[in-house]
Formats: structure tokens, C-alpha cells, sequence
């Protein structure tokens, strides 16, 4: 992604899902001159989120950016917004070349799973760079796409994480995310 | 990125669905280990097998564990046995195979196949080394497979060769009388012998094939049958058509995982990669069943009326999935009814539903013919002849790749059961009506010539 023009914000929005949250945050943007360079949303138990990249050719001043914004929501379903400048780079790029898999850990509900698997990631500098967590029934689902550096051997990683799902009564696995790309997608992303 | 509902499908096909890779082979030509003293031979096969393949399981093993996905067989094929037993007698090919034992279990692989004799138009000094000695080979080695291919489009049906295998499969089962005929089990005899196939017994190396080459067999019946009873439950008013899709799209994600592991496993081994099979492979294992697949279909008895039709149903739509999956697809690439190793199948027997000649016209549609049969000991070699005769004729008419795969028990009558073992399964021996009835057709001998379909040039 490379924003339109000089001043670039990250703005962030939260409301109610209802439609027409998209139309008036980008004609609120629109009216500061403002660009959308990149977005994404999500729907998460009937909560909206959305991350924008937005440029403007003028310096605007973040907090003016926001108000603009929260202004646009409906007074029954406001928006909350924060809005800041934004980086040339927005994250350090991993120094340590990795390699991508994916986490999954299916098991009896119980505060503490997203922890527990996170800290472990986190304290080998695997990056979370996707992630899923669903409670359906007494059941929950945690889906997450991982960088993992190539340092690490995969085998021990599966089986420290096998065991701590065991500890749980959760059932994970730790797999390369080629199969997942081999069984989905019609063009493959890997070479071969 | 990948999509979370592309995530957990995969997910539940791999685990909840038990989706394995069924083999990894490693196909090696040996042609340069001819010499003219046999055990000049054998040492330079010993080495060229250990030094090519003794990375293989524990790269399978490992790239395995990197995709969660387990590689179920790991083994060898080498080029025709005959290639190296020319000028050489009938106790160089027992040494030839004793070594070729030795190294595939020195390698950690359960099977090594290649003690073949291509004879489909003639049979030449070194195969009839090869054939006659199968008897000794097949009860004094453990691990080694042999096939032998009778007949081809191009040439036609060598009745001699034929009528020659009806006496060597009769002297195996004998050989091997102490484990109920189970020599029989390890040879294939073929019309269109395919050259990279990966499945045993009748893998071997072809001809036309690079220096070395690894081929994959994809994961078995269970997979498949699965998936439709997921979509049935799911579903009301499904036809034919959205079942042929359904085992279409998971026969598709079935050949990828296959591509992906062997593509890895070549890599590693700094050999090329050859083709993925897709073959639906059954075992004994409840629920790995092409007979499951048939009954999931809505054929209750397995053998009735709708068989034929539900087997070509599901071949075809293995296929059309698979073709599309990858452009390195080859080997036999179909469904698979060996009897014995499918509990659904052998029970079909067992109740009286399935019979030799349904099982006959089912192979007339898939892959890849009359398999782990076990007969009555006493069936005479013109009838095992004529039964191979009727089998070859099906695959040189529709230029496709035919075999049988027959175990005369002996002291075994129809109805008695017989228990092979592991992958190989228990099965009722089954009846074989009209026997003797072949004789003078047998006994004519010479080649049945090469069909219209040959002059396809």
C-alpha cells in the first residue's frame, strides 16, 4: 500500500452493525479532502469494526479527523473512533526469516485458551498475524495464521503445544499453511 | 490469507475424516546393476537401493509432520526383474530377490516391487526366469512384489503366458500353503502394465521413466465416503449429479495434499517427482471402503442391480476431481475393489450379494480389476487361466489397465474364510461355478490378436 498523498492517519471505527456505517465514515473523510488508501472491516457478534489508511494532501490534525467522523454516526448508534498519524512502516518487519503456519485448538470452553496459546507464540517471537476464536455450545474454536520463525524446529513446537492443549482438553494441531492453500485455492501460491 | 471457513473444512477433512497420503514410492532404475555374476548384481542393487532410498521414510515422516498429514506406506519400485536376469538362471533370481528383501527392509519400506516379466506378445528366457521362479520368491521373501503383464492393447492376450501364470499362481499357493495361499497376494498379473504406478504389489518402474521418481498414491475411500454422508445429512433432495460433485470436489483437495507431500518428499531426495495416483485405495478398516462409498450411494447390497453403475459414477468423478487438481496425475488413477481389503466388500461375499461375475463387470468400469480374490484351492490352472483371460480381454477392449490379483487357498473350499493379515484382510473364499469348463479354449494357446482399437494410428 502506497497512500495517495503525504499525510497519512490510521483511523479506527466502532459502532453497532447496521448499514450505511461505511457511507458516512468515507463522506466524512471525503469532506476533509481526505483519501482511503486501504481498508479492512469485520462483524464480530453484531459489533462493526473498520481500519482505514486515509491520506490527505493538507496536514489535518488527527483529533479533528475523529471528531469528523464521530460526527457522521447516527445519535442512537454512535460511532467511536480514534484516529493518530500514521508510520512510513507500520510494524517492524520480522528480522528472523519465518515461515507461515497455522494454529488450530478445538476444545471444552474455558477462560484463559487465548492466553494460554498466545503467551506460548509470543514468547518464541511467532507472530499472530490472523485470528479466529469462535464459542459455539460449550465448544471453542481458535484459528490462528502464524509467522514462525525458521529457527524453530516444528516438531518440538507441535508437541509443546499438543501437550498444553492436552493439559486443556483441547485438541491442536500446528501445520504448514500449504495444505490449507492446496486444498482451496484453485491457483497455488507456492511453487513447486 | 486464508479464509477461516477454508481453514476448518480443511481441518475437518484431515482429522475428523482421517486423510492420509496411503504411499509414497520410490521407483529407481536398476537396469545398471546387470553383470555377469550374480553376486556382482546383488551387491550393486543392495547399494544403489540403500544409498537412493535410505533418506525416504524418515522424509516422509518429517515432511508428513510438517503438514499434519501422515504418509501411511513408504516403498520401492525398481525396474523389471528381468532387465537384470538376463543370461542368468533360476537361482540367481531367488538371490536376486533375497537382496532386493534385505535392502527394502535395511531402507525401513514395507514393499518392493519390480519382480516383473513384461511377456504381452512373447515371453523371453529372462521372463520365464522370472515367472518360474516366482514360486520360490514369493514364499522365501517377505517384502517383495511382483507382476507380470500378459497382455496390451498394442499386442493383444498372450493365452500362453497366461495359461503359464494359472500353474505358477497354483505352485505359489502351495509354496505358501502354511499362510493360507498368501504368496498370491504379492503378484499382479496385468493387461497395460502401468509404468509409474505407485500401488503395491504391481508397482514398478517403467521404461520410460527418469533415473529415479517418486509417485504418490492419495488417501483411501474413507475420506470420500465421509464427506458424502456429511452432505447427505446436511442436505435433502440431493440427485446423482450433486453426489458426482461432492466426490468430485474431494477428490480435487485429496490430490493436492498428495501433490503437495510428494513434490516435498522429491525435493528432499534430490529426485524428480513422477505422478500422483488417485486411486481410492480401501482397508479393511471400518469406514475405508469403497463398498461404503457404494452403499452411501444407495446400493444396500453390494452386488446389486446399480453396482456397476454407482462404481463408474464414482471413478469418473475421482477423476474428473483429480485431473483438475494437478497436470502430473497417472499410475492406475481409479477406484479400487480388492475383496479382501474391504470389509464392506468381503462382507458382500460373505452374505451371497457379490459374486465373481458382478465383481467382473465392476471392473469394466473402474480400477483395477479382479483383486485379493481368494478360490478354492482345488480351481484348476485353466480356469484361474480363463478367469485372467476374461479380465485381460476387458482391459485390452477398453484400453485400460486391467489386473487380477487371485488367491487359490489351499485345502480352502467356497465359503470358508480365510484371514490374511493387516492391509491384506480376511475374506469368504469365493465360488467359482463352471469350473473346468475352460479347458479346451485354455489349451489353444498362442496370442489372442491385438484388438481394432490398436490401429489407432
Amino acid at each position: 500500500m502506497k497512500a495517495r498523498f503525504d499525510n497519512v492517519y490510521v483511523l479506527d471505527v466502532m459502532s453497532d452493525d447496521h448499514p450505511g456505517i461505511v457511507a458516512a465514515v468515507t463522506t466524512a473523510v471525503e469532506s476533509l479532502g481526505g483519501n482511503i488508501d486501504a481498508c479492512s472491516q469485520t462483524v464480530l457478534g453484531g459489533y462493526f469494526t473498520l481500519i482505514m489508511i486515509v491520506s490527505t494532501p493538507e496536514p489535518v490534525d488527527p483529533a479533528v479527523l475523529a471528531e469528523q467522523v464521530r460526527q457522521a454516526g447516527a445519535s442512537n448508534s454512535p460511532f467511536q473512533v480514534m484516529a493518530r498519524h500514521a508510520n512510513a512502516t507500520p510494524r517492524a518487519t520480522p528480522t528472523d526469516p519465518c515461515d507461515r503456519f497455522v494454529i488450530t485448538a478445538f476444545g471444552k470452553d474455558q477462560p484463559g485458551i487465548v492466553r494460554r496459546f498466545s503467551q506460548y507464540l509470543a514468547g518464541r517471537d511467532i507472530n499472530i498475524v490472523d485470528l479466529y476464536g469462535d464459542r459455539s455450545g460449550d465448544e471453542f474454536v481458535l484459528i490462528g495464521q502464524l509467522e514462525v520463525p525458521t529457527r524453530w524446529d516444528i516438531g518440538m513446537l507441535q508437541t509443546d503445544l499438543e501437550q498444553m492443549g492436552e493439559e486443556l482438553g483441547f485438541t491442536v494441531k500446528l501445520q504448514h499453511e500449504n495444505v490449507f492453500v492446496a486444498t482451496n485455492q484453485l491457483r497455488l501460491s507456492y511453487s513447486h | 490469507m486464508l479464509r477461516t471457513d477454508e481453514i476448518l473444512s480443511t481441518i475437518e477433512m484431515l482429522h475428523a475424516e482421517h486423510l492420509d497420503v496411503r504411499a509414497v514410492t520410490l521407483a529407481l532404475n536398476v537396469e545398471d546393476c546387470a553383470a555377469p555374476s550374480v553376486d556382482h548384481v546383488c551387491r550393486k542393487l543392495r547399494n544403489k537401493i540403500v544409498s537412493r532410498a535410505r533418506r525416504l521414510v524418515e522424509t516422509c515422516n518429517r515432511v508428513g509432520a510438517k503438514y499434519g498429514i501422515p504418509v501411511v506406506n513408504k516403498r520401492l519400485a525398481i525396474s523389471p526383474a528381468s532387465t537384470i536376469l538376463a543370461g542368468h538362471g533360476h537361482a540367481a533370481a531367488v538371490q536376486v530377490a533375497r537382496t532386493l528383501d534385505a535392502a527394502a527392509a535395511e531402507c525401513g519400506v514395507d514393499f518392493v516391487g519390480g519382480f516383473t516379466a513384461l511377456v504381452h506378445k512373447g515371453i523371453s528366457s529372462a521372463d520365464a526366469v522370472v515367472m518360474d521362479s516366482l514360486p520360490e520368491v514369493l514364499s522365501q521373501t517377505k517384502q517383495v512384489c511382483a507382476s507380470v503383464n500378459v497382455a496390451s492393447r498394442k499386442a493383444g492376450i498372450n493365452m500362453d503366458a497366461i495359461h503359464r501364470m494359472g500353474h505358477v499362481l497354483l505352485k505359489i499357493a502351495e509354496a505358501t500353503a502354511d499362510q493360507q495361499g498368501f504368496g498370491c497376494a504379492k503378484l499382479v498379473i496385468f493387461a497395460n502394465i502401468p509404468e509409474d504406478n505407485p500401488f503395491m504389489a504391481g508397482a514398478y518402474m517403467g521404461a520410460g521413466e527418469p533415473e529415479a521418481t517418486i509417485n504418490i498414491g492419495v488417501s483411501g475411500p474413507g475420506v470420500v465416503c465421509s464427506a458424502l454422508k456429511r452432505r447427505l445429512a446436511r442436505e435433502k433432495n440431493l440427485t446423482l449429479g450433486d453426489l458426482a460433485e461432492e466426490i468430485k470436489i474431494t477428490s480435487f483437495r485429496v490430490t493436492r495434499v498428495g501433490e503437495l507431500i510428494g513434490r516435498e518428499v522429491a525435493a528432499e531426495l534430490g529426485v524428480a517427482f513422477g505422478i500422483v495416483d488417485l486411486s481410492l485405495a480401501p482397508t479393511p478398516m471400518v469406514g475405508d471402503s469403497v463398498g461404503e462409498i457404494l452403499k452411501t450411494l444407495g446400493i444396500a447390497r453390494i452386488g446389486a442391480p446399480g453396482s456397476t453403475a454407482a462404481v463408474a459414477m464414482l471413478n469418473d468423478a475421482v477423476k474428473k476431481g483429480g485431473l483438475f487438481a494437478s497436470s502430473s496425475v497417472g499410475g492406475l488413477s481409479g477406484a479400487f475393489i480388492p475383496v479382501s481389503e474391504d470389509a464392506a466388500l468381503a462382507d458382500a461375499v460373505g452374505q451371497g450379494h457379490l459374486v465373481l461375475e458382478k465383481l467382473e463387470a465392476m471392473t469394466s468400469v473402474c480400477s483395477v480389476g479382479l483383486d485379493m480374490i481368494a478360490i478354492p484351492g482345488d480351481t484348476p490352472a485353466e480356469t484361474i487361466a480363463a478367469i485372467i483371460a476374461d479380465e485381460m480381454a476387458i482391459g485390452v477392449i477398453n484400453d485400460k489397465t486391467t489386473a487380477v490379483r487371485l488367491i487359490p487357498v489351499p485345502g480352502a473350499k467356497a465359503g470358508d474364510r480365510v484371514d490374511f493379515g493387516g492391509l491384506f484382510g480376511a475374506t469368504p473364499v469365493m465360488e467359482i461355478r463352471n469350473a473346468g469348463a475352460s479347458d479346451a479354449f485354455v489349451h489353444f494357446g498362442g496370442r489372442i490378436p491385438a484388438p481394432l482399437q490398436s490401429l489407432g494410428n
